[in-house]
């Protein structure tokens, strides 16, 4: 052969290459779920003396949440013992509300939105509408900010807010556009595009020819990829929908910017101005008083919360494995 | 790897770590007062000129927080925006130039003068309607603004207004001085605390005469204005940074720092009136 053969020791000397990548990477993938663990360790250890103050009243309301930060922020100053009351309930309701709306209305959004993308756009406009959905994926969060402080907080303040809903909390907060409402609606603007972009890779995924089927038998496009199309998507919902809500969780520039900074839980009772209402999640919470780790009883607080934040992620991740499981036998892998 | 290539990272090492000690050039790291900050970074500019060997970066992360991290090592100096506490213990404040709190409210807002103890009740909450303020011209709720606890602002503003008593839940506290400006400018009914460089015409908001007394260089100066104050520069106490001294020391006295802290709008207050002759 004119052309040299293959080198069967070269082909050797290869998958020894293969074997040592191999053992590289298994050696990254363990230093990452070591140093995830740590990091789990860490921060519940150094949160812990926070919760052990204050026992289940941790996640209890009481009190305003901005003193008790407050006191225990100042508590280290004066060489006084250190606070440690704490209760955390304002902006764990806070971040349920913001994160669970925002998701909600998203989900909805994105589910439609995703359907019309695969389903019914037409080439012209698919071929504008995903790079433009990606793109608002990716716009960094404090751009959000500025744009809900100039826009979104007046616009509620001045359009949606009147003197007399103004009046009647006026000794607890003021209603003046900083609120929950302009927290979810940003928020759903920033999780949406995230969640359509997965939507939509996961009903591509859906095997023509089962739709086909379903059209072949007389039923028309938009019940077929309803019930088929969308259903059997269903674990690349659940997907899109834990990373939303993940982003969601973890977002904090943008939430420290629009919703009003007030560590007080929004009361469904209060009718409409409920949505209106000053509220802080937990991970604004903790950009706010981050100035504040020097003091070691806040640096304890501060853990408390963050460790709150990891855990929860880890119970979504969870229960968003645990929810694809049943969805698995029917659906595309996502 | 060879002897060879040992050598010569084992040198480039002890090159690269050489470095430092012979050019001396560091980055000198102020924080502190978010306020302050138009001033810093205008006299920052001016300052290179002065020192061009090293660089001065500022970390705007409000007055208290500034002074821990000095305490801390972190900055080599902060700018604060109250007097000296207990809690400074280590830390040595200098009055650096003089500086204001406005009271400012919205352009819509018709009011121009307010006193002290009115303010003092809004931002507790015994005063909650502006039509209780017939010349604002306003029949609204008050909407008040302030700063987080981090910020040098909101425990000057709480010691100098509300004489220590807590701020009303219903004030909505943002993050930096700039913040509140912006917030104040966007909402007719609001009324907030605002530094004197992020209160000017430009930015939106209008300020008050505060028991009659326009906040002007020349009442700021001879503190008739009410909320008049100086800029403080912590240093640790023992052993500081030079550049930082030395760039405190410019800030204070030197008649170009003057100039830089007038245009900025700050009111000089050690600062020579007249050009050094160069030696």
């Amino acid at each position: 052969m004119a052309h040299p053969s293959v080198d069967p020791l070269a082909a050797d000397r290869g998958s020894n290459g293969d074997r040592r990548a191999e053992r590289l990477l298994g050696a990254l993938v363990a230093i990452t779920v070591a140093l995830v663990l740590a990091m789990i360790v860490f921060v519940l250890r150094e949160g812990w003396p926070s919760f052990a103050h204050n026992g289940w009243s941790w996640f209890g309301g009481g009190g305003n949440v901005d003193r008790q930060t407050e006191a225990i922020f100042t508590s280290a100053n004066f060489n006084r013992s250190w606070v440690y009351e704490f209760h955390a309930w304002p902006i764990i309701w806070g971040t349920l509300l913001v994160a669970g709306l925002a998701v909600a209305v998203s989900f909805v959004a994105a589910l439609f939105v995703a359907v019309f993308v695969v389903e019914f756009a037409p080439d012209w406009m698919r071929f504008i509408l995903e790079p433009v959905i990606r793109l608002l994926a990716s716009i960094p969060s404090v751009i959000m900010g500025l744009l809900g402080v100039l826009l979104v907080v007046p616009f509620i303040n001045d359009v949606l807010i009147d003197d007399e809903a103004r009046r009647s909390v006026k000794y607890i907060v003021s209603l003046n556009g900083y609120s929950l409402l302009s927290g979810v609606f940003v928020l759903s603007l920033m999780v949406a595009p995230l969640m359509v972009a997965v939507f939509v890779d996961g009903l591509r995924s859906v095997p023509r020819n089962w739709l086909e089927g379903s059209l072949g038998l007389g039923i028309n496009r938009w019940r077929t990829f309803w019930k088929i199309g969308v259903r059997t998507a269903r674990p690349a919902l659940v997907a899109g929908t834990v990373l939303a809500t993940a982003r969601a969780l973890g977002e904090v520039v943008m939430l420290a910017m629009v919703c009003g900074g007030v560590g007080f839980a929004p009361n469904p009772k209060d009718g409409l101005i409920f949505f209106l209402e000053p509220t802080k999640p937990i991970a604004a919470a903790i950009l706010q008083s981050a100035e504040e780790l020097t003091s070691p009883p806040m640096r304890d607080t501060i853990f408390a919360m963050a460790s709150i934040l990891l855990l929860s992620s880890l119970a979504l991740s969870l229960a968003g494995w645990a929810a694809k499981q049943p969805m698995k036998k029917y659906g595309v892998r996502a | 790897m060879t002897k060879k290539t040992t050598g010569l990272a084992a040198a480039t090492v002890v090159a690269l770590a050489a470095v430092p000690a012979t050019t001396q050039a560091a980055t000198i790291v102020g924080s502190g007062s978010s306020a302050s900050t138009p001033y810093v970074e205008a006299l920052y500019a001016a300052y290179k000129k002065v020192d061009k060997k090293n660089t001065f970066t500022f970390n705007a992360n409000n007055g208290n927080a500034g002074a821990k991290d000095v305490q801390e090592g972190r900055s080599a100096f902060a700018i604060q925006t109250r007097p000296p506490q207990p809690s400074d213990s280590g830390l040595r404040y200098s009055k650096l130039f003089l500086d204001a709190l406005t009271i400012s409210v919205n352009p819509a807002n018709k009011l121009d003068n307010l006193p002290v103890k009115s303010v003092k009740d809004i931002f507790t909450a015994t005063q909650t309607e502006w039509s209780a303020f017939p010349e604002s011209g306003l029949t609204s709720p008050i909407q008040p603004f302030g700063r987080v606890a981090t910020a040098g602002l909101f425990t000057y503003f709480t010691s100098a207004v509300l004489e220590g008593a807590p701020t009303a839940s219903s004030v909505t506290p943002v993050d930096k001085d700039g913040e509140v400006a912006v917030a104040v400018s966007k909402n007719p009914n609001a009324i907030g605390y605002v530094g004197l460089a992020n209160s000017k015409p430009a930015s939106g908001v209008k300020r008050l005469k505060l028991n009659g007394i326009e906040a002007t260089p020349a009442t700021i100066k001879n503190l008739k204005y009410p909320l008049s104050r100086y800029a403080w520069i912590v240093l640790p106490a023992n052993s500081p940074n030079k550049a930082a001294t030395k760039f405190a020391d410019w800030v204070r006295s030197s008649y170009e720092a003057g100039v830089v802290l007038k245009k900025a709008g700050a009111v000089p207050a050690f600062n020579a009136t007249k050009k050094s002759k160069k030696k």
